[in-house]
């Protein structure tokens, strides 16, 4: 019988290092002799980039899974609430330029689409409300700046579909804390010094600092822009693709809040600027705020100058932190023995928060495909590659999507990002197709895709595009089952606005009443 | 509701009707109730959990009706129990809770002045012609003294309840006998599967703390859902007999 796979050595104590901890031993460590032997190693010496603040709702599922109480995650990790994101100033830069990607699927979608009709109607109208406002009622939840929940709403459970905004060094610390005290997961603080290969070419050990050396049948490198294992000692390239994305800088800023009463915004920022755009990131006790540009349109004095403008007077107290970054991701992310998970295995700017999502879906498929022994690893390996490589494409290709749709003329930066050259043919050919249809599940199906139709529609159409159905309008002549969605969402945004508690208000609460289990 | 710290000086020529606290009663589909009452609320009543629309924290209940403002025990005059829950009882009277300036709070007791019972032709009164409390008032502090006593208490069996995942929403589908179909919803209780298979240990804790007797006279108490329906099949009944 082949070796059997025993042990994971995970390396490097981030957001990445400690999911991957947490999911593989939620799943692998049960308190059977057979368990797999857990271990995550980190330096003492370098710190973590502490970069990712904003998840997607699929972490509640993980933190769940992993059986962490969400109440101690929002008192341990200056937790908020996101509901989605507020894209200002992309589509023409003016003042009033504005849409959501809500996370609540637009009304009655996918049995019902409502895009048609909306199109339909708002062709030519101005005052036909903006696509999201009109689908989906989160928008009038998030611009009254309310919470996603009430107090009575179980932990996890939800009024309106939620991500979170998080304190990536406080996450990681909390996630260290439940991997060590509840799962069973062996925490070694040491530096690595060398990464020994066996013959065939996989990780034989880790040589320390302190002790010789450090064995395990999987290692997974969680070891931040360094990859220190699958691009320092197995030499897998890094394939670039900031010739799609030109993003290559960031700036980032801890912002306090005016009082400790101020609001706490429930959902993500994201202003276009001249070369680039700010995010801004609602936690309990400060904003996170970053400008991501191009240096190769902007110089970074005007780029910090954008930044102060943003943020306000502020700006004189605090000292922005200047992160090099390059789009791309490796060639491969499992080789041999090693997998990647996290920056080591690539970066993409974080417009759509697909850092932390990406972290998720890697370790929950590592979980549970772990192979059972060394000579079935190399086809767990192969299909790992294929399903994310995928995922990495499909990402690329939608951030893209909110850069090719702009009409802003302002500067190099945005002409630049309609040159047809830069755009990849997946999205070209997607784009092609919904000149004249919404874009739908039929476009959509593997079973491995990042974003759903619906959010493709709320970028499409908040990006000010129209679809010429002129050919079709057939389609759209039997208008009152629309118009029945259409007043549906009137109702719940009436009930909801009025009823939802205000964003600050709901996590103080949960800070001193805490939430149910039930 | 207009509650206010009661004083002698301002409350002392107060007149009350305690027949009027009906008209409260009458409206309320659950009462708060405090663990030193189970047993005798058992008699009568399903006694639930439900969350606090300001807290989301849960508190024990005498469900009293199958839909908001539906008290089935109302007979028009009287609540046909014969345990009435404390919080009836102290009506129109409360505990308020007095935040002091050094961080601590004060309990002080109050009444609602907006209260029908509140009434000048009242036949009760709180102090009588020698500046001593009446018999009436007397009963009004025992009642208020038990509810203060067991706060804690019952706020310590609850928390224990949530902590040990013990609590569970009951799904209630009911159908009337006229065929109407009933859904009652945010109503909580003890899952008993769960309870059944706490270890020895957790069980023999739960005893100590004194939590065991009120544990099984919640789960006990679903009995008396059957009551409710019943009383309810009966008021339906008599409705359609009234119209036909």
């Amino acid at each position: 019988m082949s070796q059997r796979l025993k042990s994971v050595c995970i390396v490097g104590g981030g957001s990445a290092g400690w999911l991957a901890a947490a999911v593989i031993a939620a799943r692998h460590r049960t308190g059977h002799p057979d368990d797999i032997e857990v271990t995550l190693i980190e330096s003492e010496a370098i710190g973590i980039l502490g970069v990712g603040e904003g998840t997607w709702p699929t972490m509640r599922n993980t933190l769940r899974k992993i059986g962490v109480s969400e109440t101690e995650f929002f008192r341990e990790c200056n937790a908020s609430f996101k509901q989605g994101a507020k894209f200002s100033g992309w589509a023409t830069g003016a003042a009033d330029d504005f849409y959501y990607h809500p996370l609540v699927l637009p009304e009655g979608f996918p049995s019902l689409d409502l895009a048609p009709f909306w199109n339909h109607y708002a062709t030519g109208n101005e005052a036909v409300p903006s696509f999201s406002d009109a689908v989906c009622f989160q928008e009038a939840v998030c611009e009254k700046g309310l919470a996603p929940k009430l107090i009575t709403t179980p932990e996890y459970g939800c009024v309106a579909n939620y991500a979170y905004h998080l304190d990536a060094n406080k996450f990681a610390a909390f996630l260290k804390k439940h991997c060590v005290e509840k799962l069973g997961v062996r925490h070694v603080v040491d530096d690595v010094e060398e990464v020994v290969l066996d013959q065939t070419g996989d990780v034989s050990h880790l040589r320390t600092a302190k002790s010789d050396e450090l064995r395990a049948d999987l290692f997974v490198d969680c070891t931040g822009f360094r990859a220190l294992l699958i691009g320092k000692a197995l030499g897998v390239p890094f394939r670039p693709c900031d010739d799609v994305l030109f993003i290559d800088r960031a700036l980032a800023v801890q912002v306090p809040y005016d009082a400790p009463d101020q609001d706490i915004v429930p959902h993500t920022l994201s202003t276009a600027q001249k070369s680039g755009w700010v995010w801004d990131i609602g936690l309990q006790n400060r904003r996170g705020v970053g400008y991501v540009y191009s240096s190769a349109h902007s110089s970074a004095e005007a780029a910090e100058a954008e930044l102060a403008a943003y943020v306000g007077p502020a700006i004189d107290t605090l000292q922005p932190r200047e992160i090099r970054i390059q789009s791309g991701h490796r060639e491969q992310f499992w080789k041999g023995n090693c997998v990647a998970v996290g920056l080591s295995a690539g970066f993409l700017e974080p417009l759509e928060a697909s850092a932390l999502v990406l972290i998720e879906l890697s370790v929950e498929m590592i979980s549970a495909m772990l192979p059972a022994t060394r000579d079935t690893m190399d086809i767990t390996a192969r299909r790992f590659n294929e399903v994310t490589r995928y995922r990495w494409d499909r990402i690329i290709d939608f951030l893209k999507l909110h850069y090719s749709l702009s009409q802003r003329d302002d500067s190099a930066f945005w002409r630049d990002n309609r040159d047809p050259a830069s755009i990849p043919d997946s999205l070209q050919e997607q784009l092609a197709l919904w000149r004249y249809r919404a874009p739908g599940d039929q476009d959509f199906s593997s079973n491995n895709e990042m974003f759903p139709a619906a959010s493709y529609q709320y970028v499409l159409f908040g990006m000010g595009f129209k679809m010429d159905l002129s050919g079709r309008s057939y389609l759209v002549q039997d208008g009152a089952r629309a118009e029945e969605a259409f007043r549906r969402n009137a109702a719940m945004k009436d009930k909801w606005t009025r009823t939802l508690p205000k964003n600050r208000e709901l996590i103080g609460k949960i800070l001193e009443y805490g939430m149910a289990k039930v | 509701m207009h509650l206010v710290e009661l004083s002698r000086q301002s409350h002392g020529g107060l007149r009350l009707d305690p027949a009027r606290i009906g008209e409260q009663a009458a409206r309320c589909h659950m009462v708060p109730l405090v663990i030193s009452e189970f047993r005798r609320a058992l008699a009568d009543f399903p006694i639930v959990l439900a969350k606090s629309q300001e807290t989301g924290r849960f508190a024990p209940y005498a469900l009293m009706g199958l839909a908001p403002e539906e008290n089935l025990f109302w007979d028009g005059t009287r609540l046909d129990a014969s345990h009435v829950p404390l919080n009836l009882r102290r009506l129109p009277f409360a505990i308020g809770v007095d935040p002091q300036a050094d961080g601590t709070s004060r309990n002080a007791v109050c009444v609602d002045m907006e209260s029908p019972a509140v009434s000048e032709a009242g036949p009760e009164a709180l102090i009588d012609g020698e500046g001593r409390d009446t018999a009436y008032f007397l009963g009004v502090q025992k009642v208020l003294h038990e509810l203060l006593s067991y706060k804690l208490l019952t706020e310590q069996f609850v928390q224990t309840l949530a902590e040990r995942d013990l609590i569970a929403e009951m799904r209630l589908n009911i159908v009337l006998e006229g065929g109407k179909p009933l859904v009652l919803t945010g109503l909580y209780g003890l899952d008993e599967d769960k309870f059944n298979r706490l270890p020895d240990a957790a069980l023999a804790q739960l005893r100590q703390d004194g939590h065991l007797t009120p544990a099984y006279a919640m789960m006990l108490s679903t009995a008396r859902i059957q009551s409710l329906i019943d009383r309810r099949n009966r008021l339906e009944a008599r409705d359609r007999a009234w119209f036909q």
